[in-house]
Parts: C-alpha cells; sequence; structure tokens
C-alpha cells in the first residue's frame, strides 16, 4: 500500500510542476549567447510586466515616499522596515492608477529590512505571487519595479532588468539600478513571482541589494501580527516612557480622571479630546489616580494603542488613537 | 516639483561575507562582456553609425550619423562646452566639424563632417514598443572599436518638464537704479557667456529693461535651455550676449541624495517635450548617440542621462523631424 501511495505521488509530479510557472531556460545559460536568447528574456519579461506593475504601490508616510507590492487580495504589502518605519504607523499607499488608500504598518523585522503593511481600505487588490521554492539562484535574469524618486503619474513605475549577482542568507543583490524612491520595491524572477524586496544600495554603481523573500516568509506570522522582530539598524524599536499623548487631568472624587486641559497640536487634540472630557478606562484598566495614569503611560511606547472609555457631558465614547512621540 | 524627502536607501558598503556567499563573476553581469557578445549585431551598427565627439583627447559625447556625406545629430547643451572639438565615424577621424543648425527646445545639434561614404542609422518604423523591450546604446571605445551597453525600455513616453523656469543666474544690486548685476553664479549661462560684476542689463531680446519687473515679465515664461539676447551697458560701451537660460536647480551646487548617488549626470536633463525612458547605465558621454532596437534600427536618440536610474532618449518620430528641420535650414 504505501509503495503505490508513492508511485502515485511520483505519478502526480509532473502534474503539479506545471502548475508553476516555467522558467525560462536561458536562466540556466551562464549567458544569452544570440538573439533567441535575448528573446526570450525579453518575451517573458512583457508578458509579466503588466500584472506586476499593477502589484506595485508607493508607500508616503510624512514627507518621504518609498514603494511596496501587494502580496494578497485584500490588500496586504510587503515592503522596507526603514519605509514603513515602524509598527502601527499609518501610511499612504498609492496605487498605479494614483489612487490613494490608508494603510497601517504591521510587524518589521528591524535588523533585516523587512517589513509588512495593511490596505485599510477594503476591496480586491490585484497582487503578486511570492516564490515560496527556493528556486531562485546566482545568475537568474531579474526585473525590479519601484517609484524612482516619488510618485509620477505620467512615468508610473520604472522597471529596470538585470541580473542576480550575489546571494546570501539575508541581503540578494542585483544589478537592477535602484535609487531613493525605489526602497521597499518589488524585484521578479521572470515568471512573475516576488522574490525580494530593495533595500539599500552601495556606494559603486551596480550595487543594489535586496531582502530575500526568505526573510518574510519565515517571519510571516510574526509580521501579521504586527511584532517588532530583531533589533535595528533599519528601523528603531520605539522606547518605553517616551510617548507623548499632551493633556493634562486630574482625578474626580467620583471615579475617573477629568481632562482639564488638551494641548494644541497634540495627538490628544487630533484624537478630539476636550476639556471636560472624563477618561474612565485605559484599555480596560480603570483610571484612579494621575500617578496610576503616568504609570501606565510609561509602560507603552510610541505608536501603542490607546483605546480609552470616556464619558461626556454624561454620555459613554470610546477614543482610540496611537501614543505619539513628543 | 514636491519638495518631498524622498526615502533614503541606505549607502552601505557591503560587510566582508560571513557565510559561504555567492557571488556572479563581472563578466556575467549585465554590463558584462559575455553577456555583451550576445548583442554583436547591433554593436556593429553603434561602431558604423554613431559617432564620437571629441573634446581634445578625450571623449566628451556620442553622436548619431544620419547621412552618408557627414550630418550627425547629437547634444546640443554638451556640444557648447566643448573646445577643441574633432569627430570619429568607425575607424576614422575627421578634425574638422562644423555646428550647422541647433534646436534649443529638444537640445539637439547638427553637426556636419568632410564625409562621403559613411553608414547612416535605419530609422525604425515607431518608438512605441512595449516596456522591457530590449534597447542598446554606446558603451565605452577605444579610437577604433566601439563597444555597447545594453538595457530595456523602463517606463511610459511623456514629456518631461522644465524643471524651473529659466533663469539668468545672477543677482542684482540692491537699491540700484538700474539693473546692474552684483553677483553671478558660478554654474549660471550669464557667467559662461561673459557677462561680469557691475555690467547693466538694458534689454532682453532687443526688448528695453529698466526695473526688476520688467526683467521679470520677459523671463517669466521662458523655458531653461533656451537662450535669451542680453544687451548689457559695461562702462561706456554697449555689448550683447546670447545667454543660456538655466533651471535653478541646474545652477545649485547642492545636490539633493540621489543626484550624490547617481554619479556623472546630464546638466540639462529636463524641459523635453517627449523621451523615451530607459535603464541603460552608462557614462554621461554617451548622450547624443543611438538608442538601438535588437533589429539593429535607430528607435531614438540618447539625450539626458537623469540619474543611476533613468535615462532619457529623444523618440524616433520626434528625431527624424527635428532632423529634417534642420536639415531643410
Amino acid at each position: 500500500m504505501k509503495h503505490l501511495l508513492t508511485c502515485l505521488l511520483t505519478a502526480l509530479l509532473p502534474w503539479v510542476a506545471t502548475a508553476e510557472p516555467a522558467r525560462p531556460y536561458v536562466n540556466d545559460k551562464k549567458a544569452p549567447e544570440n538573439r533567441k536568447d535575448l528573446d526570450a528574456i525579453q518575451q517573458a519579461l512583457t508578458e509579466v510586466l503588466a500584472s506586476a506593475r499593477n502589484a506595485t504601490v508607493c508607500i508616503e508616510l510624512g514627507e518621504g515616499s518609498g514603494s511596496g507590492v501587494i502580496v494578497s487580495e485584500d490588500g496586504l504589502v510587503l515592503t522596507a522596515a526603514h519605509v514603513a518605519s515602524g509598527v502601527n504607523k499609518d501610511l499612504t499607499v498609492v496605487l498605479e492608477d494614483g489612487r490613494k488608500l490608508k494603510a497601517v504598518s504591521l510587524g518589521v523585522v528591524a535588523d533585516k529590512d523587512a517589513a509588512m503593511i495593511r490596505i485599510i481600505d477594503k476591496e480586491k487588490f490585484p497582487f503578486v505571487e511570492i516564490e515560496r521554492h527556493d528556486t531562485t539562484r546566482l545568475g537568474d535574469w531579474v526585473f525590479a519595479l519601484g517609484h524612482s524618486g516619488g510618485f509620477d503619474k505620467e512615468r508610473g513605475s520604472v522597471v529596470r532588468l538585470g541580473r542576480l549577482v550575489r546571494t546570501a542568507e539575508n541581503t540578494i543583490q542585483s544589478d537592477c539600478t535602484l535609487i531613493g524612491g525605489d526602497s521597499g520595491g518589488p524585484l521578479f524572477n521572470l515568471q512573475g513571482q516576488l522574490i525580494g524586496i530593495h533595500s539599500r544600495v552601495g556606494v559603486w554603481m551596480g550595487i543594489d541589494m535586496h531582502v530575500p523573500i526568505n526573510v518574510f516568509l519565515q517571519n510571516w506570522d510574526g509580521l501579521l501580527k504586527a511584532e517588532f522582530i530583531g533589533e535595528g539598524p533599519f528601523v528603531k524599536k520605539p522606547e518605553k516612557g517616551k510617548g507623548f499623548l499632551g493633556l493634562a487631568s486630574e482625578a474626580r472624587k467620583e471615579g475617573g480622571l477629568a481632562v482639564t486641559k488638551v494641548g494644541k497640536d497634540t495627538p490628544a487634540e487630533k484624537a478630539d479630546f476636550r476639556d471636560g472630557d472624563v477618561l474612565l478606562k485605559l484599555n480596560g484598566t480603570e483610571l484612579t489616580t494621575r500617578e496610576q495614569f503616568q504609570d501606565l503611560l510609561k509602560e507603552m511606547a510610541e505608536g501603542d494603542p490607546l483605546n480609552f472609555d470616556v464619558l461626556r457631558a454624561g454620555q459613554p465614547l470610546t477614543i482610540k488613537l496611537k501614543l505619539g512621540a513628543r | 516639483m514636491h519638495a518631498k524627502l524622498l526615502l533614503p536607501t541606505l549607502v552601505l558598503v557591503l560587510a566582508a561575507p560571513a557565510r559561504a556567499d555567492q557571488s556572479l563573476e563581472t563578466a556575467f553581469r549585465t554590463t558584462g562582456p559575455t553577456v555583451l557578445a550576445a548583442f554583436e549585431a547591433q554593436r556593429l551598427v553603434i561602431q558604423k553609425s554613431s559617432a564620437i565627439i571629441y573634446d581634445g583627447r578625450s571623449e566628451a559625447i556620442c553622436g548619431v550619423v544620419i547621412s552618408p556625406d557627414g550630418f550627425i545629430l547629437t547634444k546640443a547643451s554638451e556640444l557648447k562646452t566643448i573646445k577643441k572639438l574633432a569627430v570619429t565615424v568607425d575607424e576614422k577621424k575627421y578634425p574638422e566639424a562644423k555646428t550647422v543648425a541647433i534646436d534649443e527646445q529638444w537640445d539637439v545639434a547638427l553637426l556636419k563632417i568632410d564625409a562621403s561614404d559613411l553608414t547612416p542609422v535605419t530609422f525604425a518604423p515607431t518608438s512605441a514598443v512595449p516596456q522591457g523591450t530590449w534597447v542598446v546604446a554606446n558603451g565605452t571605445t577605444t579610437r577604433t572599436h566601439r563597444r555597447v551597453l545594453a538595457g530595456i525600455i523602463s517606463a511610459k513616453i511623456r514629456e518631461i518638464p522644465t524643471a524651473g523656469g529659466g533663469a539668468l543666474g545672477i543677482k542684482l544690486k540692491p537699491e540700484a537704479k538700474d539693473l546692474e548685476i552684483d553677483e553671478l553664479q558660478d554654474k549660471s549661462g550669464a557667467k559662461e557667456a561673459g557677462l561680469q560684476k557691475g555690467d547693466v542689463i538694458v534689454a532682453i531680446d532687443d526688448k528695453p529693461v529698466a526695473k526688476l519687473e520688467d526683467l521679470a515679465a520677459v523671463l517669466k515664461d521662458r523655458k531653461a535651455g533656451t537662450t535669451a539676447k542680453i544687451t548689457y551697458r559695461r562702462g561706456e560701451e554697449e555689448k550683447t550676449a546670447d545667454v543660456r537660460l538655466m533651471a535653478r536647480s541646474e545652477m545649485s551646487d547642492e545636490m539633493n541624495r540621489n543626484d550624490a548617488m547617481s554619479g556623472a549626470f546630464s546638466e540639462r536633463r529636463s524641459g523635453f517635450p517627449r523621451i523615451l525612458q530607459h535603464d541603460i547605465l552608462g557614462a554621461k558621454s554617451i548622450v547624443g548617440g543611438p538608442l538601438l532596437d535588437l533589429e539593429g534600427r535607430c528607435i531614438g536618440m540618447n539625450i539626458a542621462r537623469a540619474n543611476r536610474a533613468e535615462s532619457f532618449a529623444i523618440p524616433v518620430e520626434d528625431l527624424k523631424a527635428i532632423a529634417s528641420r534642420m536639415l531643410k535650414n
């Protein structure tokens, strides 16, 4: 019986293999030798380019901009940690057609420059397949997409062709030329599968580095759970006790804390706290004294979610915000 | 132009490999000789139909040979900076070359050398090819042998608006009653044209100007890359000079991060009505040369190396129109 099963599996293998897009033969040549080989590269690239580009996005955060790529229909985006710049950050994703969507950063792998973000708007997004079977080899022809220098609707994202020129566990290097604004953008094999995310460039031309997709796959659950994985250098972990809310309060005899002042241009003001609001609970914990409230905040860091139960003119409401930085 | 900060791609030098990294030999990289050997058919076209334009003994820019009797197209703004012009086509050197015409808008110049049996490029029927299509351009060169570089069409055909309007690059003396020059920027067209501190501007393109508002009104809609005829007074003398208007960003020495990582780029890299974009990472000196498709046909002329990731070429349709306009005059 066991023998039979093996036979069956063997018989199935070729069929399973055809489900994966075929690896172009030209990748197994040391170099293209003739017109036919060049045409094979061009044909593979032009066939997958449109769908790869549809899933490539620009990511805007404050005054900066980077790139990313959508990897699921419901809007998960992979990018570089130095683009996401932390967990729970509010970001804007710009699609190829110029549409701007709200997004929030999930987890980061701080020492390997990997990050995941989620588009908040609900719709079916174009997305790319991830290369999951470790079929990428040194010398393979690859292409990079990204919003070089920032989003430009007239231009679109910029495609560059190159070869994989160096591979290591946590970094792959291609000769697709990257520049500022490309950070976080996708690197594809000629089958249109995602194999890496643009990270950084060398001081010489022709040195362009990417985070291999395996780093994302190995940390997938933590990224989904918005975990801060690893320590720097690509993004710094916010320190506990350095968060900033921006309101003054005092304890009430009947319980809770009454807001006495909301600072200008503070996270509290942006979340629409008002003088006289009564803070009953923070993340489920009843608030009793100013000191206890401050102790709770001291255990948190910038970007941590705050969920307040509030009483305003006798009416209960909840206010959600993220702890800011001073 | 957004004054947006681009998220920096961190510039790091590769650390020594800690594990058994794999590295592709240089010859097999995209710019390596083994890969480029596959483009020998296109290289032969570059050998015969591209021109190398020298300033003295150093290669300055390239050109496109468009007629057997020696008409050559090249990049005008770079040509103007050449002091000792000489041209090489294939293996032959032509010490005499004349500038016949200049199209300021497209930054194209028409050169004429004394030749009779050159092989002109064959123009491709259209520049509307899919992105991802191979293109080939001049690479490095020896006196007799041209090499090539290859890349792909990498973005949409489009206009590259002028980065800022054209400016003279001068500061006027404050509180002066006339338009007296107080300072000239080092890289400005005004300095290039020989204007000096103390000169008083009296007319632009023969329109009298007396105060700052007049000057601003005349220059308001002028594009960078165009030329303005400046009439000025120096002492008792009245003189004129053709001053190249430049974008403020072009005159500034403050490079942004992306420029800093881009090596040498073209000084004029904006203000083109239509361009084809490709990813060939050539030297700044490949501008002016032909951009070929795999059939060896000229699909455009390289007009600017914008930065390390973006190179621009004038599409073949526009190039043909520019050439025939200039040949007619």
